[in-house]
């Protein structure tokens, strides 16, 4: 605990003991001011939390046990019927188990091959710069942008991916169009739209680990492998931590791609959780039910943060 | 959340606090059960009326259609806007049909609506239901909505003795096919009877290459192909439903369904499409059922790739049986009633027989107005092209899509889901539509009895 210390260098009364005389009453006067001056700053920040963050979920939790449609001006509340029929559906029980595949995909395969790539970008190579603007230049791309762009790519009579094969005989499978192929395209997709991101945060973090470790393991004769795994690894673990929650979060609630380029189809082959509660809600105007599957989504977010945070983060090395 | 604190049960401090939150409890429950503003005049959405026509009461059109229909919408409202001085129609494209009623309902919900909204044959009953719409009927004098349009189609908006929403955009499934493709097939070129007609063509027809690739006899559209597979299930002998009783995992539907699965599986001379108006125009497919609305652009695509187009009726397999689709207009009730006789000025100036067949000539829609057949550049357009007579010959044997598919919400979007299973992922037709029958079914238990009360 700190001691506050007054204007004339003594130290002030601790906390709960009042102070005698004119210096308790300046003290109080300071804390008050103190405090009236953190309100200020704080409040408008808080306000806007309260508004756009916090309000939405009290609200958000309340329609979830409604059977409102959106349009009618009346409604009833139902309890948790809503979260009752949702676990009596398969096709939201389909759309966890094609979460987590996605989640799994996208994320995993986005930190291997980032911390690829930051590897590769990390040595002195010509060109180095426009290589690192380009790797990261999807990431800032719209998603309408990037799913148009790949729905002529993968289109198995128009696109690139035809020509491409076609010398090796091979067609080109319908990635938009066939349920087998469909998550597993999407997949690719937002691989390419996040590696840049996850390679950037990577790169910044190779660039910041001590020289004098590697210097060590060269004398010590450590190969490319066991530098790669016994130093960079560890010593990279505060970012893998960061980037495994922030890109978990994130892919829980990829949209707009899956908007532009499978509509949730074939069939369900790519409804995530996220596209679920939006058929849910716009399209077949079921507030209720959606806002059951968003809470839903909601405790997964937190049990998974949570369960990352207290299990993942023990074996995550701080310098 | 006030909770009491050990050793100080009762008190004036307490009751402050009981009382604090009792009025914060009271403003929440206020606040979360305000959900939207679903009642109330809804203000205009943006936009600005053009010099030349300050003054004037403005109309918001919000449309659902692109090129070449948007641009033939637009010519009709400025030819309306240079004709009279009291309104302004301004049209705002809003995307799809589904995208539209979207957007409808949360801009009525924020207070804010459109005039006028071009909502599908399926989504204008979730207004409906949600007595979110004007009837038309006090707009136009006694009988002049039945003497002016088709009755077939006026009828499909009306409901308690009351219309709802009227016929603009309305279509029926034809059987496009490239004749070219045909002749060189050396099967007769004309559209066949049957299904099983078509089949024993198919042979010959999809041994073409075009572009290096096997020509296919027919491809199903991704989204929305529940539309062309009512015909389908109706001409087996099936149907989506009978009433509100779902049929459509029994007999015919199954049935259309292994069909269209053995085409796709079996023979591979038909796939699932994302644009199947596309693969027609560039000869990637032979045949295509698809909306009357995409004869101009077929017919725009054959002529620049160097094909002849023709269209038929739908084939016949147990029966024939056609469907009606497309769009109409809404108007809500929350709208200011000067707004709305604005909005029925427009709707009449629509109407006017030269002006319906104009739409029509420009879009391939059918003539929704009667007296429309008769404006001259409709009757040369049937007589200098066949393709566009069919439609009107085939609206006399159309028919409403089946109840649950129309009116449970979102149960389109679950058929066309369930075809997807079929036409993408090989899915044996029973499977697939024994799951989109119990969700249908379960639509039916929960919004069953407000639709009959409604009907």
């Amino acid at each position: 605990m700190t001691t506050d210390v007054q204007q004339d260098g003594t130290a002030a009364a601790p906390p709960g003991r009042a102070a005698p005389g004119e210096a308790g009453r300046r003290l109080r006067a300071r804390r008050r001011r103190d405090y009236l001056l953190f309100a200020a700053f704080a409040a408008p920040n808080f306000f806007f939390l309260l508004v756009f963050a916090y309000w939405p979920v009290v609200y958000n939790a309340y329609l979830s046990l409604t059977d409102w449609d959106m349009v009618s001006s009346s409604w009833h509340m139902i309890g948790l019927d809503n979260y009752a029929s949702l676990f009596d559906d398969p096709d939201f029980r389909g759309s966890l188990w094609t979460t987590v595949l996605f989640v799994v995909g996208v994320v995993a395969g986005g930190l291997v091959l980032g911390l690829a790539t930051a590897l590769l970008l990390n040595q002195r190579l010509r060109g180095r710069d426009v290589v690192r603007t380009l790797t990261f230049a999807p990431y800032v791309l719209s998603g309408a942008a990037v799913g148009t762009l790949w729905l002529f790519l993968f289109d198995p009579n128009y696109g690139l991916v035809r020509p491409l094969l076609a010398p090796l005989g091979m067609a080109a499978p319908a990635m938009m169009t066939d349920s087998k192929w469909a998550l597993f395209g999407l997949v690719l997709v937002y691989l390419w739209k996040n590696t840049g991101f996850v390679a950037v945060v990577y790169l910044a973090g190779l660039q910041g680990l001590p020289r004098d470790v590697f210097e060590a393991a060269a004398l010590d004769g450590a190969g490319a492998w066991t530098r790669l795994r016994r130093i960079i690894l560890p010593l990279l673990s505060p970012v893998t931590f960061f980037l495994l929650v922030t890109c978990t979060i994130s892919t829980f609630q990829a949209f707009d791609v899956i908007a532009m380029m499978t509509q949730g189809g074939p069939g369900t082959s790519t409804s995530i959780l996220s596209w679920f509660i939006y058929d849910q809600g716009f399209r077949t105007f079921d507030a209720g039910r959606a806002s059951a599957a968003a809470m839903i989504m909601f405790v997964v977010l937190l049990l998974i943060t949570g369960f990352q945070a207290r299990f993942l983060e023990r074996k995550v090395h701080y310098q | 959340m006030t909770r009491p604190s050990p050793g100080h049960r009762t008190g004036p401090a307490l009751g402050r606090r009981r009382l604090l939150g009792a009025g914060a409890g009271l403003g929440l429950g206020a606040a979360l059960s305000a959900c939207g503003q679903t009642t109330g005049a809804v203000s205009q959405p943006g936009g600005a009326v053009p010099d030349a026509y300050r003054g004037r009461t403005k109309v918001v059109l919000w449309s659902t259609f692109a090129d070449p229909v948007g641009p033939a919408l637009q010519k009709l409202v400025d030819a309306f806007n240079r004709e009279q001085r009291d309104v302004y129609v301004e049209v705002q494209f809003q995307g799809t049909y589904d995208e539209c009623a979207q957007k409808a309902v949360i801009s009525l919900l924020g207070a804010q609506a459109p005039d006028l909204c071009v909502l599908s044959d399926v989504k204008w009953y979730k207004f409906y239901f949600g007595d979110a719409l004007e009837p038309w009927d006090s707009y136009f004098d006694p009988g002049e909505l039945a003497a002016t349009y088709n009755p077939r189609l006026l009828s499909e908006g009306q409901a308690r003795g009351r219309t709802w929403w009227l016929p603009l955009a309305r279509s029926t499934p034809l059987f496009y096919y490239n004749k070219t493709l045909f002749r060189k097939a050396g099967v007769p070129v004309r559209a066949p009877e049957s299904y099983e007609e078509l089949y024993d063509w198919s042979h010959r027809i999809t041994k073409q290459t075009t572009g290096g690739k096997r020509v296919a006899l027919e491809a199903y559209q991704k989204v929305d192909g529940d539309w062309q597979f009512q015909c389908s299930a109706w001409q087996w002998g099936g149907a989506y439903s009978r009433g509100l009783d779902v049929t459509i995992d029994e007999g015919g539907a199954v049935e259309a369904g292994e069909w269209q699965r053995k085409l796709i599986f079996k023979d591979r001379i038909a796939y699932m499409a994302t644009e199947p108006t596309a693969d027609i125009g560039n000869q990637l497919i032979a045949t295509l059922v698809t909306s009357t609305g995409g004869l101009k652009k077929i017919n725009e695509m054959a002529a620049a790739n160097g094909w002849e187009l023709g269209t038929g009726f739908l084939p016949r397999q147990k029966k024939f049986a056609v469907n009606t689709g497309g769009g109409g207009l809404g108007m809500f009730k929350r709208v200011p009633r000067e707004r709305k006789e604005a909005a029925a000025e427009f709707v009449r100036f629509l109407a006017r027989p030269e002006n319906a067949a104009q739409w029509t000539v420009e879009t391939g829609y059918l003539p929704v107005v009667p007296a429309a057949v008769e404006q001259a550049p409709l009757v040369r357009l049937m007589r200098d092209d066949p393709n566009f007579t069919t439609a009107v010959k085939q609206l006399e044997r159309t028919r409403k899509g089946d109840q649950v598919r129309m009116m449970i919400p979102n149960a389109n979007v679950r058929i066309y889901i369930a075809l997807q299973r079929i036409w993408s992922g090989n899915t044996p037709a029973q499977q697939a539509f024994s799951e989109v029958a119990d969700q249908l079914r379960k639509g039916v238990d929960r919004y069953g009895t407000m639709i009959e009360e409604h009907l």
